[in-house]
């Protein structure tokens, strides 16, 4: 029995001292990290949403005035004093646009990160359970998904009368989240019939944490880039409905900007970069986002994490 | 032997692997050699050996990142490494083809089988319009078909006829040269054992070269005349099938070899079953024997045996009806048996046979529609899904597939510590070394590396060994192994087979093995029980009805277990 590879008789491991703890989540962020910045788009991507992200944080120091003091002559054109000109109200072009930034991003991220989680959590469990509970959830997910977004936004938020921004996440997170709960919900479908699932079973583990430790890290590539795309449609509407009034008309954001634009007949009186500046920030924000989704693809492969690794 | 023989040379011939990024690496490497018209050629080798790219390099299948960086391919005297595409298309039509594993997978879903024929004909023009029709009924009948499988979609065909269609697809461009890529390899034994007869008697009727691609040596030298044994990208046999059989010069070719037996032989031994083999031969008892070898594993079990048996009466399973009008599936019709603590019991039949539904009923998966199954004091059809757990504690199940019974994104390490957290209570420093633990019984030293792996890291052999690591770590009472070596490559399967054979001894769990390979069943159980369409139709001692089967069904299943000797009778 000399090929048996039993090793009886060896000595234990010695106990305890060699016993080094597992991977730290930070380890785990890390090479998250690595792996999306390793992707040409992905990097473009990550850089000019940083830009954004900076922008924002920083806008009370970047701003060269008060963007809502109305103390400038209006509808001036592009100057040196004033790099992208003055609204029809007196205000700099400029600081309108970085202090909008704030609102964009904050919008974005704070309602892609609620419609996601609402996603995952409802897309998750209903992929994971069978009976009536599940005919239950799929009821109301149609029932989302068959209401066109635009209008059911539309009359959400005149029903919410002026409500600011957190009534433009919580109108972007009712609509937002269906579709992505299906998406996670079939994804979820196909991978409960894996083996390593029905192991999971096998070793005990409870419904809720299958879900969750099991299937849940095998999408991470969705579940990202649902994120992305859910605060990218965010973004766009947020700005939609500002435009069309529906926000707080007194915030300064991207989306009120053009609000006012049009009001004011920004086109009309030549003042391009009225329009033109929010709505191509507007635009890079979201391909910026668009961008990141392309590396998120390589996360859920560890086969492509370890090509890259080769070559590094 | 004169030049117009020799219909394909492959001088010095090397392809290269260039993934994106990462080191080039060889699959094939300064590989030549010749073959004459009309030969049936055998190329044989384990997984990686860079057989299937030898063969997609000989038919210019080669795809990037893989690429040809050196060498001739002289067929029927044109270089056929170096024309266009144009010219490569032309020259499928009366040049050489390719079967494929999946080929019968690759047929279009919504186009009848006529249709693909069809397709075939036009795109090379070489069967005239009105012929058309004769042509397709003459080759669906060359590969054993009724001529009514023309109207039929590929999904109405089985996985065996869907696999003669696209061998009879291949031959519609008369081909001089055949390479068949693992045709039967996705196929169940008799389908197997059939399709493969239907190759051999195709090359003799018709004449065409053929290249046999197979893992299975078995397979290769019962159908072909001369064969190649590819070892890491590089030929290290050639020769006459009875000189490779009788005299194999290369130790790798002799290694292969040895992982082949009769299963109906009176002493049936494998590397590292020696022993056994000769000991339950000689009617050893397997507890009495307590030799110094079978000294305890370092890990101490907290329940000494298996106490409790499964017991299974008059169990049935029956599914609804696939469509609309059509009769119920009966997957298990009134199966009873018993499997006694510590003993090994093999549940045998080709696909479809009900043994993996047994095996699903068994484990709480499924729910009979008829009978009982017990499990000591638990009723397992009528248990919650709560309590199922209960069950889980003491019936634990070894998985066929070990490449998707492992979450890709949990360490080994992950793996094993949820079971003996779940289950034995361990926490923290006690858990982990009892995992560590674990991993030395099954073999998988140093167990520090180990831990930390990612399964893409380990092989197949060691993937299947945390799979059985993790069915041990709440010390159960019954293991259920899927298959368990099926798929993995003949000389690892003895080394996985050994290692249930040792555990089950020395824990005494009682085992029940589901297989539809008699050599296996031979080798690790004591006791069989044939399934045919879900009724058992033999059972007894494994030696006893292996050497004496009575059943017509028991001994089809042994004609179709490939054995190189059987050939050269």
């Amino acid at each position: 029995m000399t090929t048996t590879p039993i090793t009886a008789g060896t000595p234990a491991p010695p106990p305890d001292t060699s016993v080094a703890a597992a991977a730290s989540p930070l380890q785990v962020l890390a090479r998250v990290a690595a792996t999306v910045w390793s992707n040409t788009k992905a990097r473009i991507g990550v850089v000019i949403l940083l830009l954004f992200v900076l922008a924002a944080i920083f806008a009370p120091l970047l701003a060269p005035y008060d963007p809502s003091s109305t103390e400038f002559a209006r509808s001036q054109d592009a100057s040196a004093g004033h790099w992208l000109g003055t609204t029809a109200a007196g205000e700099d072009v400029l600081s309108q646009l970085i202090q909008g930034a704030r609102i964009s991003v904050f919008v974005g991220f704070v309602a892609g990160l609620l419609s996601t989680l609402v996603a995952v959590l409802i897309g998750l469990s209903w992929g994971y359970v069978r009976g009536w509970v599940g005919d239950v959830i799929n009821f109301v997910v149609n029932l989302f998904l068959v209401v066109p977004g635009l209008p059911l936004m539309i009359v959400i938020a005149a029903y919410l009368q002026n409500g600011g921004i957190g009534m433009i996440i919580l109108v972007v997170v009712i609509t937002g989240w269906a579709w992505g709960a299906r998406v996670l919900r079939s994804q979820t479908q196909s991978l409960r019939g894996r083996d390593f699932v029905t192991a999971a079973v096998f070793s005990g583990e409870r419904p809720a944490r299958i879900v969750f430790r099991e299937i849940l890290p095998n999408m991470t590539s969705l579940i990202v880039g649902n994120f992305f795309g859910a605060a990218t449609s965010a973004i766009l509407a947020e700005a939609g409905l500002e435009f069309l009034g529906l926000g707080d008309p007194s915030t300064v954001s991207w989306g009120t900007m053009l609000f006012w634009a049009q009001n004011s007949n920004a086109l009309l009186t030549g003042q391009w970069a009225l329009l033109f500046a929010p709505g191509l920030c507007i635009a890079l924000l979201a391909t910026s986002l668009t961008l990141i989704n392309f590396g998120v693809d390589g996360l859920s492969n560890p086969r492509l994490r370890e090509r890259r690794k080769v070559r590094k | 032997m004169s030049s117009d023989d020799i219909l394909l040379t492959v001088e010095d011939l090397s392809v290269v692997y260039e993934p994106d990024g990462a080191d080039p690496t060889f699959a094939v490497e300064n590989v030549s050699f010749e073959l004459r018209r009309g030969e049936f050629v055998g190329l044989v080798g384990e997984s990686g050996s860079g057989k299937s790219t030898l063969g997609f390099a000989l038919t210019r299948l080669s795809k990037p990142p893989a690429r040809i960086s050196h060498g001739t391919i002289l067929f029927d005297g044109t270089d056929i490494a170096s024309i266009d595409a144009e010219h490569l298309r032309e020259q499928r039509q009366g040049g050489f083809a390719m079967v494929l594993q999946s080929g019968m997978n690759a047929l279009n879903p919504v186009r009848t089988i006529r249709n693909h024929f069809f397709d075939v004909f036009t795109a090379h023009g070489h069967v005239s319009r009105e012929r058309r029709e004769e042509r397709a009924r003459e080759l669906i009948g060359k590969v054993e078909l009724p001529a009514a499988t023309l109207d039929r979609f590929p999904g109405e065909l089985s996985g065996g006829m869907r696999q003669r269609v696209s061998i009879a697809l291949a031959l519609s461009l008369e081909p001089q040269l055949m390479v068949f890529d693992e045709p039967t390899t996705a196929l169940d034994v008799l389908v197997q054992h059939a399709v493969m007869n239907t190759i051999r008697d195709l090359q003799a009727s018709e004449g065409f070269t053929a290249v046999l691609i197979s893992h299975d040596l078995g397979i290769v030298l019962e159908a072909t005349e001369r064969v190649l044994v590819m070892h890491e990208g590089v030929i290290v046999e050639d020769g006459p099938s009875s000189e490779i059989l009788n005299a194999p010069t290369a130790d790798y070719t002799r290694m292969l070899l040895s992982h082949y037996a009769d299963p109906r032989a009176e002493v049936v031994s494998l590397p590292g079953f020696e022993d056994r083999a000769i000991r339950r031969q000689a009617g050893a008892s397997r507890s009495a024997v307590a030799s110094p070898e079978h000294a305890p594993t370092v890990v101490t079990r907290s329940i000494s045996t298996a106490q409790e048996s499964i017991v299974v009466e008059h169990v049935s399973k029956t599914y609804p009806p696939p469509r609309r009008g059509e009769q119920p599936v009966r997957a298990v019709r009134d199966v009873s048996f018993t499997l006694e603590p510590g003993q090994s019991l093999a549940l045998v039949g080709q696909s479809g046979s009900g043994k993996s539904t047994i095996a699903k009923m068994i484990t709480g998966v499924e729910k009979p529609s008829e009978g009982s199954i017990r499990f000591g004091g638990l009723d397992v059809a009528k248990l919650r899904r709560g309590q199922l757990r209960d069950l889980h504690r003491n019936v634990q199940m070894v998985f066929q597939d070990p490449y998707a019974a492992l979450n890709p994104l949990h360490t080994v390490e992950y793996t094993l510590t949820r079971p003996v957290v779940n289950f034995t209570g361990l926490k923290g420093r006690d858990a982990r070394q009892r995992v560590l633990e674990l991993l030395e019984t099954v073999g998988l030293a140093p167990v520090e590396q180990f831990a930390a792996k990612l399964p893409h890291e380990l092989s197949g052999g060691q993937r299947q060994r945390v799979v059985i690591a993790r069915a041990l770590a709440c010390d159960p009472q019954v293991i259920i192994a899927d298959e368990p070596v099926s798929m993995l490559d003949v000389s690892l399967r003895a080394g996985v087979l050994a290692l249930l054979e040792d555990l089950r001894e020395k824990w005494g769990v009682s085992l029940l093995y589901i297989t539809h390979d008699l050599l296996s069943a031979r080798l690790i159980t004591g006791n069989i029980m044939v399934l045919h369409d879900g009724a058992v139709v033999e059972r007894g001692e494994t030696a006893e009805v292996l050497q004496r089967p009575t059943d017509d069904y028991t001994v089809a299943l042994l004609e179709a277990v490939p054995n190189p000797q059987r050939t050269r009778r």
